[in-house]
């Protein structure tokens, strides 16, 4: 009331002038979440590179892995693999014998025997079956059996052929019988007979 | 915290991270005593020599109009599908060369296939992010069409590569541009397991290539952009078992070696390389000099049945036969007789391993047999 009675002199109070302000700070939430989930997965990356580093303490050198690889790749057998040259020659003679249909030859039969020749895996006709009834003199091996695996019987189209292994002593004390495995077993359904003959059943049937 | 505070912690992480790699990359260096190319040569291995008739072509199978940029055997039968930019697969008799089946894809932009198991369905993905199944016993729709029998979608990228879980026609894997990989179930159509992503630990660029172990279903690979492969459990999908390094440019193949236990990887840098997935060391490089600078990139890979050869297809159509064991190149596809006249993009080898397929940008298909001798027992 003061004031209002001291007449006109009283001064009207003024507004504050204007301060313009920058928007409120809100915070960025989702920069800092992004960057939280960055640092976390860092972080879960440390322990496993030190679980890493303390598992690597044991470890074996790379020579065990490499003769494991060296060791696998030996033990089997691959049908894109090429033939060692120099038993072509051996080979072709095999071939020439299985070319034709099985023939009784008492003295191939014996030569089946021997340790040191050995029948090629393109030869997969049944020329072993006419041995029981053979007797060899050299060498001596009457309980020499010989293969009846279904998958040597014949030659028929494989894009694999039958390896033939016969036992690598073939004294009558540890005579065992000839083995004969074929490693890829599933033949393709298809005619190839006459292929096969020709080639002497050594070409895949993609070559009929 | 801060953001500011956030960052600094970040950089003080990748710091440390830098740091243990380095450190892990020294061990290993000290426990590299030997390579696989100098193990056989202490054992008196000598190496693998191809005559010029030993592995020839011996189908050609034409009927894309485009580049034929994937292909895959069936595990059973005789059969290959194969995927190109003409927007169609081609299921393909591969001992008549003939079509079994043409399907025209509601997106032409395919990158893989891949056929199932049992032989009855193929898969297909793209950069429509998705990866589309076809059952190949199913009735074609009246436009001619086959219909997809299932989608599956919740990529965002691109689909690169994709293979059936051996064994299972229900289960497929599928990498992606979108930095992860994911096991699907086809059944439901749904995600099973996603491997790696933004917020997981996985990798941190696309991802190019799958490879599932065989003696393993559980175990698949992968390989990146970001120059790893990494090791999946499919049973622990937040993490990877364990990453590679040793790349220096993108790995755009990854595929397991026949005996489960190693696999290898194509990449950018040129080379190939053999990983124990055990001890995680590198056992071999793969790499040939080039006289003129340029180095091509691997595109495509796939070990002989015994592992006695890697095929390895080149950026510059080149396409190498390697022998694993003595790191040597025995022959080289790309410039044999009848050999491809445009890039090799894709090769496999048939199921008994007597047969090789290469896909070209030549828009064929080539298969390759051992045309030879065999060696005596």
């Amino acid at each position: 009331m003061a004031g209002a009675g001291s007449g006109g002199t009283a001064s009207v109070p003024s507004l504050p002038p204007p301060r313009p302000k920058s928007p409120p700070r809100y915070p960025d939430l989702y920069g800092k979440r992004r960057e939280l989930a960055k640092v976390q997965m860092l972080e879960r990356e440390i322990g496993f590179l030190e679980e890493e580093l303390k598992s690597i303490e044991g470890l074996h050198p790379a020579s065990r892995p490499c003769k494991e690889v060296t060791e696998f790749v030996s033990e089997h057998s691959d049908p894109l693999i090429p033939t060692i040259k120099k038993s072509r020659r051996s080979c072709c003679f095999w071939k020439r014998l299985c070319g034709s249909s099985c023939f009784n030859l008492s003295w191939i039969c014996c030569w089946c025997r021997c340790p040191r020749m050995k029948m090629p895996d393109c030869c997969n006709c049944n020329l072993c079956n006419c041995c029981p009834s053979i007797s060899c003199s050299i060498p001596k091996c009457q309980c020499f059996s010989c293969p009846r695996s279904k998958c040597c019987r014949k030659p028929v189209c494989k894009w694999s052929c039958c390896s033939l292994k016969c036992p690598s002593c073939f004294s009558c004390s540890s005579c065992s019988p000839c083995t004969c495995t074929c490693s890829y077993p599933r033949c393709p359904k298809l005619n190839c007979s006459s292929c096969c003959k020709k080639c002497c059943c050594f070409c895949p049937c993609y070559f009929c | 915290m801060s953001v500011a505070e956030l960052k600094e912690r970040h950089m003080a992480a990748t710091q440390t991270v830098n740091d243990l790699r380095e450190k892990l990359k020294q061990k290993r260096l000290q426990l590299l005593d030997t390579d696989v190319s100098g193990y056989a040569r202490s054992q008196g291995k000598t190496p693998v020599t191809f005559g010029p008739t030993d592995l020839v072509c011996c189908r050609i199978l034409q009927g894309h109009t485009g580049k034929v940029y994937s292909l895959d055997w069936t595990p059973e039968k005789n059969r290959i599908v194969s995927a190109s930019q003409d927007g169609r697969l081609i299921v393909w008799n591969a001992l008549t060369s003939q079509k079994t089946h043409a399907i025209k894809l509601p997106c032409a932009w395919v990158m893989t296939c891949a056929f199932s198991p049992s032989g009855q369905s193929v898969a297909c993905g793209g950069l429509d992010s998705a990866c589309s199944i076809f059952n190949l016993n199913s009735p074609i729709a009246k436009e001619g069409n086959h219909p997809v029998s299932r989608m599956l979608s919740g990529h965002k990228g691109y689909v690169s590569s994709c293979q059936y879980v051996p064994d299972e026609d229900t289960h497929l894997i599928t990498s992606s541009g979108d930095q992860t990989c994911v096991l699907w179930d086809i059944t439901t159509g749904l995600r099973t397991s996603v491997f790696g992503g933004e917020f997981q630990s996985g990798h941190t660029a696309d991802v190019l290539s799958v490879s599932i172990s065989s003696s393993n279903p559980r175990l698949f690979v992968s390989g990146s952009c970001d120059t790893t492969a990494r090791l999946w459990d499919t049973r622990v999908a937040s993490r990877a078992q364990r990453t590679f390094h040793g790349h220096e440019g993108d790995v755009n193949t990854v595929k397991f070696f026949p005996d489960g236990n190693r696999f290898g990887t194509g990449s950018d840098d040129g080379t190939c390389r053999l990983f124990d997935i055990r001890t995680g060391h590198q056992l071999q490089v793969y790499y040939q000099p080039h006289g003129d600078g340029d180095i091509p990139h691997v595109t495509s890979m796939a070990f002989s049945i015994s592992g006695r050869l890697l095929f390895v297809g080149y950026s510059n159509s080149d396409c190498y036969v390697w022998d694993t064991l003595l790191a040597k190149v025995v022959l080289n596809l790309g410039s044999v007789q009848n050999s491809h006249e445009g890039r090799i993009s894709c090769l496999g080898l048939s199921a008994d391993g007597s047969a090789l397929c290469t896909g070209s940008w030549d828009t064929n298909l080539k298969i390759w047999a051992f045309g030879g001798h065999r060696s005596v027992i």
